[in-house]
Formats: structure tokens, sequence, C-alpha cells
């Protein structure tokens, strides 16, 4: 009786500690990789999702595979699990767009990749044997780089050991008071072979070559389903495929990041949207081009199982503007420009935890580092409250819908008075019913 | 024409004298100026260094939670883009709109119940110049609260240093027009009723209609109430003033001020046709109880 007294103990203790695993469901899904305007984005459409969303006017890739897929309660996301399963299905594609023929689209190679620019969207995609052209280039590139890594490695070595060989037989005569000079200059003299640089072709790399069903489709409404080796159609295939477009693109948003938050900034998106703050720090604003597209469409193309709005639009950052300038008009009217500086953001010392933006200085205090922050500071205190910002482009002309106001709050201390005027049909109503009581008062 | 005119003036300025004898009209007025000002000063305690945060303010998070649960983040931050005044001015406006069409629907009812109506029928008065009265009544009254409440939150604007905002003469505009047709509708549901209470469960229900069929269309997808509403919405809004407020609104946010004129024509189209099915149901049916 004890035993199982123990034993009974034992289990209720173990019981709360073991992880509650979620459950597997093996699904046929539709693997998705988006273009959502300025990357390519992974998503995936399960047997609960009847709809795949898609932008127009792009190349989309989509493959039919088995997986496993299951709900993660503690991020509320559907994911899958490809490690246990991922079968990919080989086939043809039909896609029937409303009031047309059906066609049939067949699986291809491709890559993708994104190379350096002035602007961050240089976007390409390489089909076929392009894409192993492509994905070869790139392996070349990384291919040079390790050899040159590995030939710095080989001359480093050589140095370091060259160093201490000299700086040892320099000690070894200093002591016995010999003349060391020559080899000091020689010391002095020995170079640091250059470690090579990562080959800065690309922004995101080739991806490596797979095979999908491209699609790029102006806007509209299709279906499409698989059919496999036997031009059978797989069960559960049928999907219908939302295509849309931008309502308006090139609309100009700000980040802005607050001096005591550097880690949480937020996004002025609205053209006609106010900054309140309250004045007791600068911001920090960093430009935007932004594309408007429907809220559900454009948050269910980037996750097929997210959230969205139908009736909304949204602004959605695409990237930044580059070579712009900030013309500021204060209280007194009088207008400055400012240019994109960097900044270095430092721990406050003491033992309270916080963060200040300050100044980079790359000779001094920042030598050999990198700035934390390239923006535009805009300098905010209570004197100042209301500032007027308008960005202007490299060539000194305003950017249409990039005006704000930032405005400081500043609690009047004739809030009481506001709190009076609440009550002023009060007080009317008083008077009317003291006027109609003494006028029918015998 | 013109008898039924006169008339409808004579006894909308004998009710206009009387809302402003009662004491219902005063205490919904301090009530929205009251809601106004404790949300104004919520939105300036919700300001921090870095802009707007609803979580700074009890009042303020309960509300951001659940306006961002029903309707999503994007709709939350495009209400309060430019400031605090265009949720204010919905919120602030809501105690004398119903006071308004309330007092409407059960003083019509009853005055028709206990034969009122059809006791100045036999004079120079019949039930359309009697409804039309009602109707000018909180036109008049809905103007004079909407210039109180302007002149109050420029006030409370100009204090706090808060921008009214170029989205809010669009809301302010349209929401007078939306009451316009809600008005409208009070008055169909009174003469389609005979008393107080059956117009007033009939007008509640047709706002309720009106307001879940809107509510479905804003929620975020996958909501229960927008699968229910999406069966009813299609015929329901074209007659439905919450949906034409949406959509002026939406005009204006993409750039089109034309469209959204139009939209006030039409919204203005609708009042005058429920009017007209007002007077024609009452011609139909008489005004005795």
């Amino acid at each position: 009786m004890k035993g199982l007294f123990i034993l009974f103990f034992i289990f209720i203790s173990i019981v709360p500690v073991v992880a509650d695993v979620p459950v597997r469901q093996e699904q046929l899904i539709y693997s998705i990789m988006a273009f959502n305007g300025k990357d390519y984005s992974g998503t995936f459409c399960g047997e609960n999702s009847d709809t795949i969303y898609l932008i127009a006017d792009q190349d989309n890739f989509i493959t039919a595979r088995k997986t496993l897929v299951y709900y993660w309660p503690i991020t509320g996301d559907w994911k899958t699990d490809t490690s246990a399963l991922n079968y990919p299905f080989e086939g043809t594609l039909e896609l029937t767009e409303k009031g047309r023929e059906s066609r049939i689209i067949n699986p291809e190679r491709y890559t993708f990749y994104n190379i350096k620019g002035e602007y961050e969207l240089n976007w390409e995609v390489a089909t076929g044997d392009e894409a192993e052209k492509a994905w070869q280039h790139y392996q070349g590139l990384i291919e040079q780089y390790w050899q040159a890594t590995s030939q710095y490695q080989q001359a480093k070595t050589t140095f370091d050991m060259m160093m201490n060989e000299l700086a040892k037989k320099i000690t070894e005569m200093r002591n016995s008071g010999i003349d060391v000079t020559e080899l000091v200059e020689k010391l002095k003299a020995l170079k640091s072979p250059e470690a090579p640089q990562p080959p800065d072709d690309y922004i995101v790399p080739p991806s490596p070559v797979q095979s999908a069903f491209i699609l790029n489709l102006p806007r509209g409404e299709y279906n499409i389903r698989f059919i496999d080796g036997d031009d059978a159609v797989l069960e559960g295939s049928e999907k219908r495929v939302v295509v849309f477009e931008k309502r308006r693109a090139d609309g100009i948003g700000f980040e802005v990041i607050p001096g005591d938050k550097w880690t949480r900034p937020v996004e002025s998106k609205s053209p006609s949207s106010v900054l309140y703050v309250d004045g007791t720090t600068n911001l920090y604003l960093r430009p935007f081009f932004q594309d408007e597209f429907n809220d559900l469409f454009y948050q269910k193309m980037v996750k097929n199982d997210a959230r969205g709005n139908p009736s909304l639009m949204n602004w959605v950052r695409i990237q930044q503007v580059p070579g712009a300038r900030i013309e500021l008009t204060g209280n007194n009217h009088t207008s400055e420009v400012l240019l994109e500086e960097p900044f270095y953001v430092e721990q406050t010392k003491g033992s309270a935890l916080g963060y200040k933006i300050v100044p980079f200085d790359p000779e001094g205090v920042h030598k050999d580092r990198d700035p934390s922050l390239i923006a535009f500071r805009v300098p905010v205190n209570r004197e100042r409250s209301l500032i007027k910002i308008k960005l202007l482009d490299k060539n000194g002309l305003n950017l249409a819908s990039s005006s704000r106001q930032v405005r400081v709050i500043i609690k009047s201390r004739w809030q009481p008075l506001l709190f009076l005027l609440c009550l002023l049909p009060l007080l009317a109503m008083a008077v009317v019913r003291i006027i109609r009581s003494r006028k029918y008062s015998l | 024409m013109n008898f039924r005119l006169r008339a409808a003036s004579v006894i909308a300025k004998r009710r206009i004298f009387e809302s402003c004898l009662s004491p219902g009209f005063y205490i919904a007025q301090a009530v929205g100026l009251l809601l106004s000002y404790f949300l104004i000063s919520g939105f300036v305690s919700s300001i921090d260094s870095s802009g707007f945060n609803y979580m700074l303010h009890p009042l303020y998070e309960l509300i951001g939670r659940s306006l961002a649960g029903a309707f999503g983040a994007t709709f939350l931050e495009k209400l309060f883009a430019e400031g605090p005044f265009q949720f204010v001015f919905y919120v602030s406006f809501v105690p004398v709109f119903l006071y308004l069409s309330f007092s409407t629907v059960f003083h019509f009812g009853l005055e028709k119940k206990v034969g009122a109506i059809e006791l100045l029928a036999y004079g120079p008065v019949d039930g359309t110049s009697y409804f039309l009265a009602f109707y000018i009544k909180d036109v008049a009254l809905t103007v004079l609260y909407q210039l109180l409440l302007v002149l109050f939150l420029s006030a409370a604007a100009l204090l706090n240093n808060l921008f009214l905002g170029p989205a809010f003469l669009y809301v302010l505009v349209v929401i007078f027009f939306m009451a316009l047709m809600l008005y409208t509708l009070s008055i169909l549901a009174s003469v389609l009723t005979d008393g107080g209470a059956s117009a007033m469960a009939l007008y509640i229900g047709i706002i309720l209609l009106f307001l879940i069929v809107m509510m479905g269309s804003f929620t975020i997808a996958s909501g229960y109430v927008r699968s229910f509403s999406s069966v009813l919405s299609w015929v329901i809004n074209w007659v439905s003033p919450f949906f034409y407020w949406g959509l002026a609104l939406s005009s204006v946010e993409a750039g089109n001020t034309l469209n959204y004129f139009l939209i006030l024509l039409v919204m203005a189209a609708l009042s005058g046709l429920f009017l007209f099915l007002s007077h024609l149901v009452i011609k139909i049916k008489g005004v005795r109880p």
C-alpha cells in the first residue's frame, strides 16, 4: 500500500513536467514562396485553408507535398514538421481563371537572389539552366572566398610565428646587452596579411536550385488543382488563388526611434498621421518607401493562417529612401534641412538600465566599430511644441505624402476649465428650469 | 404641400422648444461632453517619448485591446493616426443621437397610440407633416450639438496641443448624413408600428442589424460575426447608413473626394426615400392607432 502511494505520488509529480506534444497530422500542403513586395516569404496552405494569396505580376513558387502539420499554441501558429515527413509530389498544376480555359503549368527549376544595388530591391529570378548557372556562379564565389581564407590563415600563421620568433630573439639579445635596433626595425616593417572579404555581390545569395510551379499572374481569382503522374487529380489539392495588387505605391513612411527607446521603434505610415510625443527625448527618423495593400490579402500572403481586416488597406514598408533629406519647420516658421548621420548606441553608465544615442565618432571612441544607426536626428524638446517635417529627395524635390507633424503634448493647467465646459449643458438646464419655475410660480 | 411644410415647421418649432425645456437633451449633451473629456485626457496620458501607446492608460488599454482584438491592429492604428478626435467624436455623438432618435420613436408611437395625431389630423395637420416635424427637430438639435462638440473639441485640442486632423472634418459631415438616415429610419419604424414599445423594438432591431453587418465587414477575417454577416451584408449594405459611412471614409483615405461627396448624395437620397416610404405608409395606414 505504501509502495502504491509512493508510485502515485511520483506519477502526480511527473505529470506537470511532461511537455504537451502537439498532435501532428499528415496533410497535403502547398508550400509557397511568395514575393511580398520587398522579399520572399515562405508559408504553406494546408487542408484547413482553401485560398492562396499572391501579389500580381511577380514570380511566386509553389510545390505540392505531403508533410506533418501541427498547431503550436505558444505562438498560435500552424507549423509543418518537414524533418519527419517531407514528400514532394511529382506532376503538373492545372490553373483555371474564371470564364477561361484551364492551362497546365509544369514544374521548373529555379533560384532567386537579391543583388547589391543602390536600392535594396534588386530581386532576380533565374529558371532552368540559368538557375544552375546563377547557383554555380555563387558557389564559385564562395569557393574562391574559402580558398582565399585558407591562404590568409596560412599567411597569418607564418606571420604570427615570425613575430613570435623576432620578439623572442629581441628579448634574448636585449637581456644580453646587444643592440636590437635592426631587429626592432625589421619587426616594425612586418605587415600582417589582410583578411579576405566575403563576396558582396549579393544582399541575399541565390537559393539552392529547386523545382516548383512558378505562378506569375495578373490580378484576379483562379482555381488550381494538382494532377499527378497518372493524370488523376490529387484529392484535397483544389484551392482558390487570389492574386491582388497594390492600391497605391511609393508612399513615404517613417521609422521613428525615440532616443530613450531605440529598441522599440514605431512607424508613421498614414500620410496624414501626427506624431504625438512627450518631448523628453530626441527622435531619430528613417524614411522608407511604402506600398498600400489590402490588409487581409497581404497578411495571408505572408502567412496563410494569419488574420487580417478585409475592409482596410495597409501601408507596407518596402525599402529605404536613398539620399534623402528632411526639411524641418518649427514654431517660428524657420526651416532647416537635416542630413542623414551615423549614430552609436551606448549603454548608460551606472546601475540604471538604459541607452543613449550619441553621434558616431569613427576616429575616437568608436574606432573600429560600425555605427548602430544611420538616421535623421530631429531635436525635440518641450519648448518646440510643433515641428513639421517634409522629406526631400536627393535632388531637393519634395516627396509626395511625406509631410508629418510632430507635436509635443504638454498637459495644460487649464484642464479643469475643460471639465467645467462639459457641465455647461447642465448649467443651461438649471437656468431654464429656474426661469420656468419663476415664470409659472404664483 | 405648402400647408404641410408650414404645419411641419410650426410643430417642429414647438418640439424644439419642448426639447429645450426638458432635462433629457441637456443630460445627453453633458454625458457626450464628459465622455469626450475623459477620452481626451486618457489620450494625453497615453503619450510617451515614442508616441501614442494605449497600454499606458487603463481606459485606453481596455479600448485598444478590444478594438485591436475585434478589428485588427491596422484599424486601431488608422483610427488614432491623426489623434484621438475621430474616436472621441464617434463616442460623444452617441448619447445625443440615441436620445433624439429614441425620443422621436417613443413620442411618435405614444402620441399615435393615445390618438393625439388623429386628433390633430382633423385640423390642418396630417401624419406626414407630423413626422416631418419630428425629423426637423432631430436635425436641428443634431446640428446644434455638433457645433457644441466641435467647439469643445477645438478647445481641448488647443489646450493640449492636439490636432483635429483633416479626416475630422470629413467624419463630422458623414456622421451628420448618417444621423439623417437613421432619423428617417426611426420615423419609418414609428409609422410601421402601432405603439411606442413596438416602434422602439423595431428601430433598435434595425440599428443592431446594420451594426452587426458593418462590424462583420470590419472584423478581422475568420471571426464568427464576419461569417454570419457576410450572408446578410450583400443585401442589407445598400440601405445601411453604416455601410455608406465606411465607404465614404475609405474614399477619403484613398484620396477620392469626389466619391465621398457622391456617397453623401446617395445618403441624402436614401433619407428622402425613407421619408417618402413613411409618407406612403402613413397615407395607407392612416394615423389611427
